[in-house]
């Protein structure tokens, strides 16, 4: 990363160099941006600036699908607020996401340091933990249901060789959480290898100083693999916990009894967020309740990384190197 | 962030070797080594292994208890029966289509957009990036149902546009990828095109493009990732069968069939096969791309 | 820096460019439409997979064999959650369709329906032979919006060997039933279940049939209500009857290890269900995957004398959506599929019931085992349907996920009929 920064700040200077001798005028400049960057502009005024003003203001109407909308002033909000199944399904991807980040996060940078270690092969292993990351989620989703069954499944196999009765994972309210977040975590081979490439670039001299000073494996690793790569944790913190809030495949297939039934787990324990709001949406065609919902979610995730991003300072350390 | 792409994938052994813990011989440390990474890899690949075995196994077996990996007869008779109730080869074809397309709009647009972003001295730049940015944020739900009334007011539900389009118009996450790259190639290379009277366009697809090839080539890779295991884009798009694309095949499929765990596991399997292939011919893309994605 | 393909000559790049802008308008363009010389295409989106697709796709055939002004072009699209929002559309999808006869009020007050009215007199069909508690379901505001193709009732199956064996005869009422269940449950050793006395193909189904049984209503002019008092004393029959018996946890783990529905491995074609409340189409598949088992069919056992013979009836429709460019060929295509001859064929194929009455002696349907118990049901008096309101799809959602508590021993049924109440607030009006 240090490299990085040193050739950015070159490439400035560079072109603060460079900069008197440009014959070219600003207009032309301009023109040649906006050409450029044109696909963008198109994309960004159809697929965002727009249909985000729209959701807006159908969030404020009443809207089937089939009928112009009406407009009901704040209605859909409070509405929301007095919506169990709305708290149910918000509480739900929260604590999805309480159990997910941790556990993603220490099982990636855990694997991670595996991943690191010099023996032959390594090449072979990565694939291997990246490869559950390109399967369709949807034969994931099947894929584990099918391990997780009560009678046929070797996770409850597994368990009863070390004498634990395993739960009926999807039939239990209390246990639906943990395997969603077994099936998410099968895919934790791109944070791993994240992890991988940030600890390829802390510096190796600090571990030999460490170890100088007497440090075991435990305080090397608090003492210099944490804070080096606490930037890029923050990182995979931020984009994990936003994964989360938007979780919808994972539940919606592993909830899913028959096609054509509306289903989300026992005692709706595996409505999620994005499901409820998909429900709404597509089933009910609640449109405006369900616009609502979006931009209620929106700004949800906005607080939920600031927080975070507050919370960095505290804990983020960037390169006193 | 060259460096530790190619180093990720093929530094099979590192020189790096810590002197510490010298209690542990050196061999018993290797082994252990070994151990624990084959041990996390044998978790990761077991649920593949299961599908196949799965597959592979008689109905009778497949409903044995405990579960066994072997199948103790084996058979094809689950392939056949997926083959004959899936239009196996019109959902890859489909899929194909979309990922290739989503690749080709992906790699059209998105170097376009990260050049302006980066390499052209223009007002806009600083703003779009913005931009940019504030869009990676935002939840696809918000859009969601404006974009959907978009598509279906020009009549463009049930065919692959919605899923299409968006990737010749610049994806965000992309436009960044690729912009973050080219932020590290020095301007002097292209001032000298410049003087020497090359047009932009002609700067652009003789000295970026070819020098941004590895952030491109990411990008569609992670593109054609993207396209072949989605699933709401299609659900909420795709309407007949004979659209359909394989993620949303087999949710039907399974949906219909309930737990017919042989034919649904030989579906998955033949469904896996083209992303293993996919993946074995772009594995140092794959895996290098993500890398350099997370170096900011 | 070699030959790559960004460095090819420009015309080349703009080709490309050129291919994919024509494959993505070619993606575009995929909706039939006839031309003004030609046959008019029609477009049958129809939610049938599978061997039902391919009966289908016979008829389909058989009906552009039989004149050369309209070729009808089948498509199985099986995602019901699709098809609604995919009639949207400014350009229609489909032009004829088929869907259940509980979302026909629903579509026809969004105005997704065309009124068939015009069309049964131009066609001349026959309407007084349809069932008439499948008929309510089609009207909404004095118009009809759809019409039946075949109909479904519900009756207790029960497994003759088991009932034997056990000294039970065929429960008449629902003390009997009660006793019947008790006796036909079996617990092994280890308190599992190893028979259950009565299973459950569907638990919104099972229990809104035993609302019905047991008197109660699921809607009235001004909406859902659920708590009826013959609703919460149906399922509460069930909670004391079904799940205390033998306790929830132990039937949810009984479920869990269930077959797939209709299977040979399903509970109870396997024995490993005595007793099921189901619909008529068990007959057909019972013949083909379970044919040793000996099994029997009989009403629903009456709560009183006065509810005899109660069931629910349900329907599969036909329906034409407003968006169709090509609705006078639409119709003509859906009076074929309803004349009597092609209902014969279909629903016999389907083992489903006829939706016209006048099918229902037919010698056709002999083969079908007991074929005749959930036939007759449909003349009953007692035989209702749920409404097909607007706000019918989150009725039944929460409905299901109410009965889904009270089988999993988190509510009981005044609790759970009482939350729907109160969610129905909130519906779509």
């Amino acid at each position: 990363m240090s490299m990085l920064t040193r050739r950015r700040s070159e490439a400035r200077q560079t072109a603060r160099d460079l900069a008197p001798k440009r014959p070219r005028t600003r207009r032309r400049s301009f023109w040649i941006g906006v050409a450029f960057a044109s696909p963008f502009i198109v994309g960004f005024l159809g697929l965002f600036a727009y249909p985000i003003l729209a959701s807006g203001y159908y969030s404020f109407t009443d809207f089937n699908l089939f009928q112009s909308p009406d407009w009901v002033g704040l209605d859909n909000y409070e509405q929301m607020a007095n919506d169990d199944v709305f708290w149910k399904s918000l509480a739900n991807t929260l604590v999805l996401a309480v159990m997910g980040v941790p556990l993603t996060i220490a099982i990636a940078l855990g694997g991670a340091h595996l991943l690191n270690t010099p023996i032959k092969g390594q090449p072979l292993y990565r694939a291997v933990i990246y490869l559950p990351s390109i399967i369709p989620i949807v034969v994931g989703g099947y894929l584990w249901r099918w391990l997780l069954n009560t009678q046929y499944g070797f996770v409850n196999y597994f368990l009863s060789w070390f004498g634990i009765s395993g739960p009926s994972w999807l039939q239990e309210p209390d246990w639906t959480k943990p395997a969603i977040v077994l099936v998410v975590l099968w895919t934790v081979g791109g944070t791993m290898i994240i992890y991988l490439a940030a600890l390829k670039d802390v510096p190796h001299e600090l571990y030999e100083a460490a170890s100088i000073d007497g440090a075991g494996p435990w305080r090397r690793f608090l003492n210099v693999t944490w804070p080096t790569v606490s930037p890029v944790t923050l990182f995979q913190v931020i984009v994990c916990l936003i994964a989360y809030l938007q979780i919808f495949t994972e539940p919606y297939v592993l909830a899913q009894e028959r096609l054509n039934n509306i289903s989300s787990g026992p005692d709706q324990s595996m409505l999620t967020y994005a499901m409820y709001l998909y429900q709404n949406a597509f089933v009910y065609l609640k449109m405006g309740y369900a616009s609502a919902m979006a931009w209620v979610l929106f700004i949800v995730t906005l607080i939920v990384t600031l927080v975070v991003l507050a919370s960095s300072k505290r804990w983020v350390h960037y390169g006193s190197k | 962030m060259a460096q530790s792409e190619t180093q990720i994938m093929t530094d099979a052994a590192s020189p790096r070797e810590l002197p510490a813990t010298r209690r542990t011989p050196k061999i018993l440390r290797r082994l252990r080594q070994h151990g624990l990474v084959i041990a996390l890899a044998l978790v990761f690949i077991f649920p593949l292994l299961v599908m196949i075995s799965t597959a592979l196994k008689s109905p009778q077996d497949v409903f044995s208890s405990p579960p066994t990996l072997i199948p103790s007869e084996w058979t094809f008779n689950n392939f056949a029966t997926a083959f004959d109730q899936i239009p196996v080869w019109r959902y890859l074809g489909n899929t194909m289509l979309v990922a290739g397309l989503s690749v080709l709009g992906t790699a059209l647009s998105c170097p376009l957009v990260a050049y302006a972003l980066s390499k052209v001295r223009w007002a806009g730049a600083k703003p779009l990036f913005i931009m940019v940015l504030a869009t990676m944020m935002l939840p696809p739900q918000v859009t969601l149902i404006p974009l959907f009334l978009i598509w279906n007011g020009v009549g463009a539900t049930n065919t692959y546009l919605p899923l299409v389009v968006p990737a010749f118009l610049g994806t965000p996450f992309f436009i960044f990828l690729i912009r973050q790259f080219l932020m590290n190639v020095p301007d002097d290379l292209l001032e000298a095109a410049r003087l020497d009277g090359a047009s932009e366009l002609r700067t652009y697809a003789t000295i970026v493009l070819p020098i941004a090839r590895p952030a491109i080539v990411t990008a569609a890779v992670f593109q054609f990732v993207w396209a072949w295991t989605d699933f709401l884009n299609p659900l909420i798009y795709l309407n007949d069968e004979s659209t359909y694309t394989l993620s949303i095949g087999l949710y039907a499929f399974f949906g219909e069939n309930d737990v017919a765990w042989g034919p649904l596991m030989a579906a998955c399997t033949m469904f896996t096969i083209p992303a293993l292939i996919i993946f074995l011919i772009g594995q140092k893309f794959f895996i290098g791309g993500i890398s350099a994605g997370a170096i900011k | 820096m070699k030959n790559s393909f960004f460095t090819t000559s420009r015309s080349r790049r703009l080709g490309v460019i050129a291919i994919a802008t024509t494959a993505a308008l070619a993606l575009a363009g995929c909706s039939g439409g006839g031309d003004a010389d030609g046959p008019t295409t029609l477009k049958f989106s129809y939610l049938w997979s599978g061997p039902e697709a391919e009966v289908l796709e016979t008829i389909i055939d058989d009906f552009n064999d039989s004149q050369d002004e309209i070729v009808v072009k089948g498509v199985s699209s099986p995602d019901q959650q699709k098809q609604l929002t995919s009639m949207s559309s400014s350009n229609g999808s489909f032009d004829i369709s088929d869907n259940f006869g509980e979302n026909v009020g629903s579509w026809a007050a969004k105005g997704v329906l065309a009124p068939l009215d015009e069309y049964i007199e131009s066609e001349n069909i026959d309407i007084d032979d349809f069932a008439p508690a499948a008929l309510e379901q089609m009207t909404h505001d004095g118009q009809t919006y759809a019409l039946p193709i075949a109909v479904h009732s519900f009756q207790l199956l029960y497994n003759k060997t088991l009932l034997d064996e056990a000294g039970v005869e065929p429960p008449t009422t629902m003390d009997e039933l009660a006793d019947a269940v008790e006796k036909l449950t079996v617990t092994d050793d280890s308190g599992k279940i190893s028979q259950i006395g009565i299973g459950d193909a569907n638990t919104t189904t099972t229990l809104t049939t035993l609302g019905f049984a047991f008197g109660g209503s699921w809607s009235d002019e001004n909406g859902p209500t659920p708590t009826d008092a013959g609703n919460i004393e149906a399922v509460d029959w069930w909670q004391k009857n079904v799940v205390d018996l033998v306790g929830a946890d132990n039937l949810a783990d009984f479920k869990a290890g269930e077959g797939q529905y209709l299977s040979a491995e399903d509970s109870f074609f396997s024995g490993k269900a005595a007793m099921i409340i189901d619909g008529e189409w068990r007959a057909a598949s019972a013949s083909e995957v379970a044919p040793d088992l000996d099994w029997g069919v009989t009403s629903i056992p009456a709560a009183t004398p006065e509810l005899e013979n109660s069931t629910q009836v349900t329907s599969s429709t036909l329906f034409i959506p407003t968006n169709s460019k090509h609705k006078d060929e639409a119709a003509q295509f859906l009076a074929y599929l309803l004349s009597p001859e092609v209902m014969e064929k279909f629903s016999l194929t389907l083992g489903n019931l006829p939706a016209r009455t006048s099918l229902l002696d037919s010698d056709a349907y002999g083969d079908l085992p007991n074929f005749e118990v959930w036939g007759d049901a449909l003349t009953s008096p007692n035989a209702q349907s749920l409404s097909s309101a607007p706000y019918g799809a989150e009725y039944q959602t929460d409905l299901g996920n109410a009965f889904d508590d009270v089988v999993r021993g988190k509510s009981n049924a005044e609790k759970a009929l009482d939350y729907v109440k109160s969610r129905s607030k909130s519906y779509t009006s």
